[in-house]
């Protein structure tokens, strides 16, 4: 009978992979690799950066299967947010501070050039702003905000209650609504 | 000074932007992974026994008869001088320490 992996959740697949199979691997990398990608981004804002740290991230998983505990880790993305945010304050603490891109990323290409300039300035403030903000206010804002996450995995990743979360959400938005709206 | 709304905000923050990933990370990983052998986690029972393993523990009945014999070896020697006993029979701490001086 054929395997249909597709099917297979994220709990099955780690209980493989433990068993060495490389094709479960596989299938949890293509099916996470951008969401990972995309979190890793908002923190250092450089591609190469976030590419290797999601590699890194991943080839540990492989490397050490049994460092996802089932019995301890209630979802394997929750977790795994964990393992990749650590490896980006790792790799904050060790390069030069966050350079934000001169030239951000636009996805709508439909916009007119005048509209496609004003949001990539709108962009670049943005990012500007949360790159000035208390580390742990923006890494509130950065799970809060990335695909997915709910407040309280956000609170059960940075290790505090949804009040507390919610306070370093509160305090970052007022700080990014008074700069932005001057 | 005017403050953002926060609806507008939220809209911002939501339309934040990356750049994509290279169309081929996924299966860089994936290959990069076939050549990382994998560490298996062991049993702690079997963890256990392999830690013990290192240790080449004689016997009981040796190590009691060893430590005896070391017992009656360190009983017996004296590594301090002996005191003279025609030192007025004196066997205090201080004709013990005092060894070189003439008696008064």
């Amino acid at each position: 009978m054929a395997v249909d992996w597709a099917e297979k959740d994220d709990g099955d697949l780690l209980a493989l992979i433990q068993t060495g199979s490389h094709h479960a691997f596989g299938v949890l990398v293509r099916r996470h690799t951008e969401r990972f990608y995309r979190l890793a981004y908002r923190y250092v804002q450089n591609r190469e950066a976030a590419e290797d740290i999601v590699q890194d991230a991943f080839l540990k998983l492989w490397e050490e299967p049994a460092r996802w505990r089932p019995d301890r880790h209630s979802k394997f993305t929750t977790w795994f947010y964990t393992v990749v945010v650590n490896l980006c304050l790792d790799w904050r603490k060790k390069k030069r501070p966050v350079q934000i891109p001169e030239e951000m990323p636009l996805v709508d290409e439909g916009l007119r050039p005048e509209e496609a300039a004003a949001r990539a300035e709108e962009q670049r403030r943005l990012e500007a702003e949360i790159a000035a903000l208390p580390e742990r206010q923006r890494e509130a804002l950065n799970l809060c905000f990335a695909e997915g996450l709910s407040n309280q995995e956000a609170a059960d990743i940075m290790r505090v209650n949804l009040k507390a979360l919610q306070s370093l959400l509160m305090r970052a938005k007022t700080t990014l609504r008074e700069r932005l709206g001057e | 000074m005017s403050e953002m709304s926060d609806e507008k905000l939220e809209q911002m923050l939501r339309a934040r932007r990356v750049a994509p990933p290279s169309t081929d990370l996924a299966e860089r990983i994936i290959l990069k992974a076939q050549a990382i052998p994998q560490v298996q986690a062991l049993p702690l029972g079997q963890s256990l026994r392999q830690i013990f393993g290192e240790f080449h523990l004689p016997k009981p009945a040796y190590v009691l008869a060893g430590t005896l014999i070391i017992g009656f070896v360190l009983g017996f020697s004296d590594p301090f001088d002996k005191v003279p006993i025609d030192r007025g029979g004196s066997t205090s701490a201080q004709a013990f320490l005092y060894v070189e001086e003439d008696t008064l």
